[in-house]
């Protein structure tokens, strides 16, 4: 199989960081932080070495809190649902995924909260002063994602920080995509938190996330349970991490982002050039083929390696499907969980056909790749 | 529900069957040649048996693999066969279930 579905979940793994991490949870695994048992005390360790492996990999200082979640619509729906107070005004954008959007329109449906969704360019990209304009008095949060899953185009999160610290607004970033492919400096940026998943391009198992937040953001629990500490109290503690880490948390997870945590810092400059001129070299092949549409790909600065394009008058999910049976080529077709995207490029009805690269992407994938597409596109 | 070859049936949002068992090869037809078939050959009548003993054996629709291994066609092929392609065509007019699924 030619795997171009990396934007949904890296694949393959390195396999060696999860040879590693299943090693060390036999040997550890006890509950972190649940009893005064050495063990018990020695994976509680491992776990804070974690969080501030992360801290460092984004950018902040120690006194940020790194909260685990199941990923990263787990970290997102705490974070809306716990910083988020009836009245509340939000502001977004088209280019969001559903783990945004849902929750959002969820709360909104409630009548709890009301949120805008700014537009994006036609070469993919939302604009701060967009945003500044979007912002009211009574905006409790900017809440954008960082790089689209559907264009891969990496938004100006500092420029949008700085819109956003002038109106006194917080803002989060989703760096689902973005995270383990390009550099994130969240405290430089001016950002106050953000919600990241495992298992795309950190090359983590899948089951593990987080949030990232910084000393001003309090979030109110929104799931209760043992936390291993105030075990006295029938309340949640208020104490971070653990207000928002109700039940036992995902040790093997926890281990694995780590390993490839450390996998991915060795080699990330390198990996992500070497992405992106395959990427460039599958844009050029796809975008002299007849009938076939590229989005917002005419500059691959600022993106990832991700394209996506429609093939005139056939359908997104009819193409996937050729390219996987007849081509044995994953991609991802349809709405990509992203309606918005697709509303504003006008692909609503037909979807669209995402390649996504990886670091095991290789030259005669590509090269494959644009073969089928050319053949498919090639049948009127 | 909408009338169709002489009886009642329930079709989703996107003009799949609701309930498998409600196909019948009249029906079919009639859909063919709503979807713009202007002929159908044995080829189409192959297509959707094939569809549709898998799913009544397998209860579930074959994998893009299967389905090219057992026509003995590329699924560009098959997608070129159904105006409306692999999913609004040939599954559709199968009577298999809408996947609601982006593929």
């Amino acid at each position: 199989m030619i795997y171009l579905d990396n934007a949904a979940t890296s694949f393959p793994k390195p396999a060696e960081c999860l040879r590693r991490a299943l090693e060390r949870y036999l040997l550890l695994g006890a509950s972190p932080g649940r009893g005064g048992y050495d063990r018990a005390v020695e994976a509680e360790a491992a776990v804070a070495t974690v969080r501030s492996k992360l801290c460092r990999f984004f950018g902040v200082d120690e006194n940020y809190r790194v909260c685990f979640t199941y990923n990263a619509t787990d970290a997102l729906n705490l974070l809306l649902q716990g910083l988020l107070q009836p009245g509340d005004h939000v502001v977004s954008s088209r280019l969001e995924h559903n783990s945004v959007l849902r929750p959002l329109h969820h709360l909104q449906s409630q009548g709890r909260i009301r949120f805008d969704l700014v537009p994006f360019s036609p070469d993919g990209f939302i604009d701060p002063a967009q945003v500044s304009a979007a912002i009211q008095p009574a905006t409790r949060l900017v809440i954008l994602t960082h790089a689209s899953n559907v264009l891969g185009t990496v938004q100006p999160a500092q420029d949008i920080a700085a819109v956003c610290r002038e109106r006194g607004v917080p803002l989060v970033l989703d760096v689902s995509q973005s995270a383990g492919s390009i550099p994130i400096r969240l405290k430089d940026w001016g950002a106050q938190g953000l919600a990241f998943t495992g298992h795309k391009a950190l090359l983590g198992p899948t089951g593990i996330g987080g949030l990232v937040l910084g000393p001003d953001l309090d979030l109110e629990p929104t799931r209760f349970g043992g936390t291993g500490v105030d075990s006295r109290s029938p309340y949640q503690t208020r104490e971070y991490p653990y207000r928002l880490e109700a039940g036992t948390i995902n040790l093997l997870g926890i281990l694995g982002l780590e390993e490839s945590l450390d996998y991915v810092e060795r080699s990330y400059a390198a990996t992500y050039a070497r992405e992106m001129a395959l990427a460039e070299k599958l844009r050029d092949g796809l975008q002299v083929l007849p009938r076939l549409r590229l989005y917002a790909a005419d500059r691959l600065d600022n993106h990832l390696p991700v394209l996506t394009c429609t093939l005139e008058k056939r359908r997104s999910e009819d193409i996937g499907a050729i390219l996987d049976g007849d081509y044995g080529i994953a991609v991802r077709a349809g709405l990509h969980c992203a309606p918005f995207v697709h509303q504003q490029l006008g692909t609503l009805a037909q979807g669209a056909v995402r390649f996504s690269l990886g670091p095991f992407t290789t030259e005669t994938e590509i090269d494959a790749a644009v073969a089928a597409m050319a053949t498919v596109a090639g049948r009127i | 529900m909408r009338a169709i070859a002489g009886r009642e049936v329930a079709f989703d949002e996107e003009g799949f069957f609701e309930d498998f068992e409600s196909w019948s090869e009249e029906i079919f037809e009639a859909l063919a040649q709503e979807s713009g078939i202007e002929a159908i050959t044995d080829q189409h009548r192959r297509v959707v048996r094939f569809l549709r003993d898998f799913y009544a054996y397998n209860g579930r629709a074959p994998l893009n693999n299967q389905l090219r291994q057992g026509m003995g066609l590329s699924l560009l092929e098959l997608e070129g066969l159904f105006p409306q392609g692999l999913k609004l065509g040939a599954r559709r007019l199968a009577g298999l279930p809408n996947p609601k699924t982006c593929s």
